[in-house]
């Protein structure tokens, strides 16, 4: 294993908010003495990114991931604690760090609105100093897999949102970054987009070995993405390991669907198995515990006999386990 | 650097030429207030026999065009756009990119400039006949005046990033704008030509910036003042600049750890 390409320790980031309560006397109070609180968004995250990884930050709404990202990317002064991103301290804001980085937020724009995206990547080019062959074939891959082509001579406030974001993508990428921090590149977009943006976020790590480390509310855009996931809450880390032992560790059960043949389930009671969470006519899943899953599924084969079509045994939906995880804030770091 | 300001211009230019009646529109509304100032001056002096102090109405005339072109080649915007990107967040990508973001209110202000010059001169160009304004000014006046308008234009767009870079602390910048504004507007020339302010103001006007930005480029055009003190009012003028220069690199080092990011 070599250097981590983000190196992260230790990392704190508080906001001091001024609160005050509603009301007109509040309202003339606060003219005179503030009420300040300290937010502690990020309260010290541990963790180390290699090359090439695409690793999944989840966390609800307020966890601390924007923050984390921002400070990664130089945009926000840490508290306390260090960070290295390809050896270079984010904050500093040195421009051999930001040539080889980028920050991409759904929902905003980085591009000049009244003009085509395609000027702005001129522009670009300029400031990042790509050479004018790098540049030709960057933007050439880029309108490939983004399939921007009819995309980059429109004005930018000519575009719908989702092909807004896939020229944003374009943009953000032209100086080849080592480093790309994703947050929330999907929100918004329609289904088909959202996977085109999967897709082209996959394609692009397996070209250019880009280490990337990307925010998502969609389940989906993790499960795609990334096998390794960072699951903080409260701006402290939950969990950071493969994102198929997260259910392992997070969850203690397993699903089983049992699918019965016509009548079967109106008068075979299955509660005996496990915990009976849903009925759909012949389909009915079961909650049982991890360990002892593949007993009662074998149970369930042997004693159902001929009513039983069809039986799945899995793990819980990532969302559940991330919901569990959320609501319990179970603490464990894989190993 | 040249190649990355070529690229800014090129952007920047089809940004604007889709803007260019409004462009226009502003450049007339900053003429007017100006030219109502001139009438004003203008009805006083005939009221006192055609003349105030060392001031006619022909030389009215000319400092009140030479003080228009001046305000439009040296006045910015910045505090207004500054707190807009920081609070909406639009500040962020910029600062994440290997060019300081001045130096796309550069571009944008010299543009601006660019599309309005030309009508801008053809209005003064009228206001000047319809007022008979008279000019002093010789060839070395109309030398001087070209550092000493870049220097106030720079004067008071560094002057107005200062202010502007307050947004890091408090998001919202517009009453320290405008109260800014509003200095510029009593001490810079705009009332009246800074010789004709009463004692305590005008010595008050010549230890502040303010009349280093507008008023000072005005005169040295109209050539209201010798060649002499032109000279040493432009070396005030640069004296100026070094200080709002080494200020904002100060305020800029300090309020950039302040950037909370809102909205981004």
């Amino acid at each position: 294993m070599g250097e981590p390409i983000i190196d992260v320790r230790d990392l704190r980031k508080t906001f001091r908010v001024t609160e005050r309560q509603e009301g007109l006397a509040a309202t003339l109070r606060s003219f005179v003495r503030r009420q300040r609180r300290d937010v502690n968004a990020v309260a010290g995250i541990t963790f180390r990114i290699e090359a090439g990884e695409v690793v999944g930050f989840l966390g609800p709404n307020g966890a601390g991931k924007t923050t984390t990202l921002k400070v990664l990317s130089g945009l926000l002064y840490p508290t306390a604690g260090e960070a290295h991103v390809l050896g270079f301290v984010p904050w500093r804001r040195e421009n051999a760090y930001l040539q080889q980085m980028t920050l991409l937020m759904g929902n905003r724009t980085q591009l000049v609105w009244d003009i085509p995206a395609a000027d702005s990547f001129r522009v670009l080019q300029e400031i990042y100093g790509v050479p004018d062959e790098s540049f030709r074939r960057t933007v050439g891959e880029l309108t490939e897999l983004l399939e921007l082509q009819d995309l980059v001579h429109k004005p930018v406030r000519n575009l719908s949102l989702g092909e807004r974001m896939k020229v944003e993508f374009a943009a953000g990428l032209i100086q080849s970054p080592r480093v790309a921090f994703l947050d929330e590149p999907t929100i918004g977009l329609d289904v088909s987009m959202q996977s085109r943006i999967r897709r082209f976020v996959a394609e692009y790590n397996r070209r250019t070995g880009a280490t990337i480390l990307l925010t998502s509310h969609y389940m989906d855009d993790v499960v795609a993405l990334c096998r390794r996931v960072i699951v903080i809450h409260h701006g402290h880390l939950l969990y950071d390991g493969p994102l198929a032992d997260l259910a392992e560790r997070m969850a203690p059960y397993k699903i089983i669907t049992a699918t019965l043949r016509d009548g079967a389930a109106a008068t075979i009671d299955l509660a005996a198995y496990g915990t009976v969470t849903g009925r759909d006519e012949g389909r009915v899943t079961l909650k049982v515990d991890r360990q002892g899953a593949p007993e009662r599924a074998a149970r369930l084969v042997n004693e159902l006999g001929e009513n039983l079509a069809d039986i799945s045994v899995e793990d819980p939906p990532i969302e559940e386990v991330i919901d569990r995880v959320f609501s319990e804030e179970r603490v464990g770091t894989a190993t | 650097m040249i190649d990355v300001y070529r690229a800014l211009f090129v952007g920047q230019i089809q940004a604007a030429s889709q803007y260019r009646v409004q462009s226009v529109l502003w450049m007339l509304f900053s003429v007017i207030r100006p030219v109502i100032f001139l009438a004003a001056w203008v009805a006083v002096a005939n009221a006192q026999g055609g003349r105030v102090a060392s001031y006619d109405v022909r030389d009215f005339a000319a400092y009140y065009v030479a003080l228009s072109l001046v305000s439009n080649l040296a006045t910015s915007w910045n505090a207004y756009d500054f707190e807009f990107e920081v609070r909406m967040g639009r500040l962020s990508p910029k600062l994440l990119r290997p060019l300081h973001p001045i130096h796309y209110a550069v571009v944008e202000n010299i543009v601006w400039k660019m599309t309005t010059i030309i009508p801008l001169l053809i209005v003064l160009g009228f206001v000047a006949v319809t007022f008979d304004a008279r000019f002093r000014a010789t060839p070395v006046h109309l030398v001087l005046f070209v550092p000493s308008v870049i220097l106030g234009g720079s004067l008071a767009f560094l002057g107005g990033w200062v202010i502007a870079t307050s947004a890091f602390w408090t998001t919202r910048v517009h009453a320290v704008s405008t109260l800014w504004d509003r200095a510029v507007f009593i001490f810079a020339g705009q009332i009246a030509p800074l010789a004709l302010l009463p004692g305590a103001l005008q010595t008050i006007a010549l230890v502040l910036p303010f009349g280093y930005m507008l008023g000072v480029p005005a005169e040295i055009l109209q050539g209201a003042v010798d060649v002499p003190t032109a000279m040493l009012l432009i070396a005030v003028q640069a004296i100026w600049v070094a200080i709002f220069y080494a200020l904002l690199q100060v305020v800029w080092r300090v309020g950039v750890r302040q950037y909370t990011g809102v909205g981004a």
